[in-house]
């Protein structure tokens, strides 16, 4: 697993996490690249979200350091890893159901600051023309897009993304897989996905994570698909 | 509509409405005065409730922190009414601000608990502790201490009614302007789901003392016009039953609304009015009526009133649609 770490903007290192007695992360290093598309894969109950949410600032880390553009952070609030330009989108799909799609990415930019939508907006051009209904009556395609339009607002330098194009039908899936690759061109994506052919297709490196370590790692997309289909998963 | 018009249209109405109540039904006038003082406590648990999702059995406490520090200023410092609900709308944020950061950490039923609490002790120290000041349970009269305020006597009931009528106008606005604006969306939002505005970058902590601070304010702006209207303070004003007549007004009215809180304020009271005359146990028809309105409408009175209006409109808009049809 050794690689060339210049240009690293997230640098997780010999983390582990427990939840009370029970130890889930055992050591787990890993560091994405700017500009890098990295896909994590793994069974359920491997740690996957909660290596996530503990690079958030959700869950308090046991041992390991997190480094974000050079400086730890493993001792921030959620919101202010966010404010620093390090996002998760969760896995739970939900948003702000009461509100329309506008006051939920009016909350996104007053966040962060970012006033000017359209920049976010031109990659699910169809949210412009939702903007007006409750999110709580939008599909599950697009309050995933209204997600991510929410965590690229403020223009954050890495996002992590916790299966994304879960339960999504295979037209939604394909649009967001021209998205990420657009997103890609900005922004730095970490992505935890179950979709192995739209990891091999999107990710220019995986990890692959087993009973809360990391097992493998691959860069080259034929190892990637040797890695995922066959060794692992 | 332009959102700033409607911001101080819905306002301007009811309170247009409520001065042409004072002139139909006239022996009412305190009544009406009474509703929109009411509204006042009922509008700031519901920021807590309605908005923020959390539940506090102490908000009487606030309210009698406006009513006691206005009096306690009229009675033995100053002769300023105004200068005296200022005093008391600065103890409520004085209040909230202090007690906040201890209070909005515990969640649920803890939360609701500590401020019952809270109010059970506010009691105790008004009645017992500080009676030297306060009198006890004789209270605090200090009527004939209020001067004549430049402009408007508010000594005289019918200026009061007026000067609440503006009072209750202005906060309205504030209020209507907090619905429409980040701040509302962001109180909206925490009651749904505080994890993804730690995400997205809020620091919910801080969202939420707002919240305590201007529910505390308005308890206490509340307390202090009941003192103003009475001329009279005593310690049942913040008794802990209180509490469960303004979480009762804020679901009678519709919580998390701008005009819930009026709607709660004013079936609340009316119900206890017009019942009390002929049972003595009015609790028991306000419980009643508050069940039909929950299950019949969930929102409230004021989401009953909303949802009636829509049917209204669509079908006058389906109507208008088939005319042009059949004209085209």
């Amino acid at each position: 697993m050794n690689a060339d770490r210049t240009n690293t903007l997230l640098n997780v290192s010999d983390l582990e996490v427990s939840y009370q007695k029970l130890k889930v992360l055992f050591g787990v290093s890993v560091y994405v690249k700017k500009g890098e598309n990295v896909v994590l894969v793994g069974r359920n109950g491997a740690g996957k979200t909660t290596l996530f949410r503990t690079i958030a600032g959700f869950i308090k880390k046991g041992k390991g350091n997190i480094v974000y553009k050079g400086k730890e952070i493993d001792r921030l609030e959620a919101y202010e890893v966010a404010q620093r330009g390090l996002k998760y989108i969760p896995q739970d799909k939900q948003v702000f159901s009461d509100l329309t799609v506008r006051e939920n990415l009016e909350l996104g930019s007053y966040a962060t600051k970012d006033h000017e939508w359209d920049t976010v907006l031109v990659h699910f051009p169809k949210l412009k023309t939702l903007l007006d209904r409750k999110a709580g009556n939008l599909s599950g395609g697009e309050r995933q897009m209204l997600l991510i339009t929410m965590a690229l607002l403020g223009r954050p330098e890495l996002v992590l993304m916790d299966e994304p194009t879960e339960g999504l039908a295979p037209q939604l899936v394909k649009e967001l897989k021209d998205a990420f690759k657009e997103i890609n061109r900005h922004t730095t994506l970490f992505i935890i996905e179950q979709n192995l052919p739209l990891t091999a297709e999107v990710a220019d490196r995986v990890y692959s994570m087993k009973e809360g370590k990391i097992v493998a790692e691959t860069t080259a997309r034929d190892d990637i698909k040797e890695m995922v289909f066959e060794k692992y998963l | 509509m332009n959102k700033k018009v409607k911001t101080v249209l819905g306002p301007f109405i009811l309170v247009v409405l409520l001065s042409i109540s004072r002139y139909l039904f006239s022996s009412k006038m305190t009544f009406i005065t009474e509703i929109a003082i009411y509204s006042l406590f009922v509008m700031g648990n519901n920021i807590l409730y309605g908005y923020l999702g959390m539940v506090s059995f102490g908000q009487p406490f606030y309210l009698s922190i406006g009513a006691w520090t206005s009096a306690i200023f009229l009675a033995y410092i100053g002769h300023n009414p105004i200068l005296a609900m200022l005093l008391g709308i600065a103890g409520g944020v004085i209040t909230g601000f202090v007690l906040g950061p201890f209070f909005i950490r515990l969640r649920g039923d803890y939360f609701a608990l500590i401020n019952a609490a809270l109010c059970a002790i506010g009691v105790f120290v008004f009645q017992k502790l500080l009676i030297g000041i306060t009198r006890g349970e004789d209270g605090l009269w200090f009527r004939t201490q209020m001067s004549r305020v430049r402009l408007l006597d508010i000594r005289l009931p019918n200026n009061f009614f007026f000067f609440v009528m503006i009072i209750f106008f202005i906060v309205l606005v504030l209020y209507s302007h907090m619905n429409n604006s980040v701040l509302g969306s962001s109180f909206k939002a925490l009651k749904v789901n505080e994890r993804k505005m730690r995400f997205l970058g809020f620091d919910t902590f801080r969202i939420r003392w707002i919240g305590f601070i201007l529910a505390s304010a308005l308890s206490s702006l509340s307390g202090s016009l009941y003192a103003l209207n009475l001329g009279f303070v005593n310690p049942s004003l913040g008794e802990t039953h209180r509490a469960a007549e303004v979480l009762v007004a804020t679901l009678l009215g519709g919580s998390g609304t701008v005009y819930g809180p009026f709607f709660g304020a004013l079936g609340f009271l009316g119900i206890k009015d017009l019942v009390s005359r002929w049972v003595t146990r009015w609790e028991l028809v306000v419980g009643v009526i508050t069940l039909i309105v929950m299950f019949r409408f969930s929102k409230g009175i004021w989401g009953g009133i909303r949802k009636v209006s829509l049917k209204i409109y669509d079908r006058d808009e389906r109507s208008a649609g088939r005319c042009g049809r059949q004209r085209s």
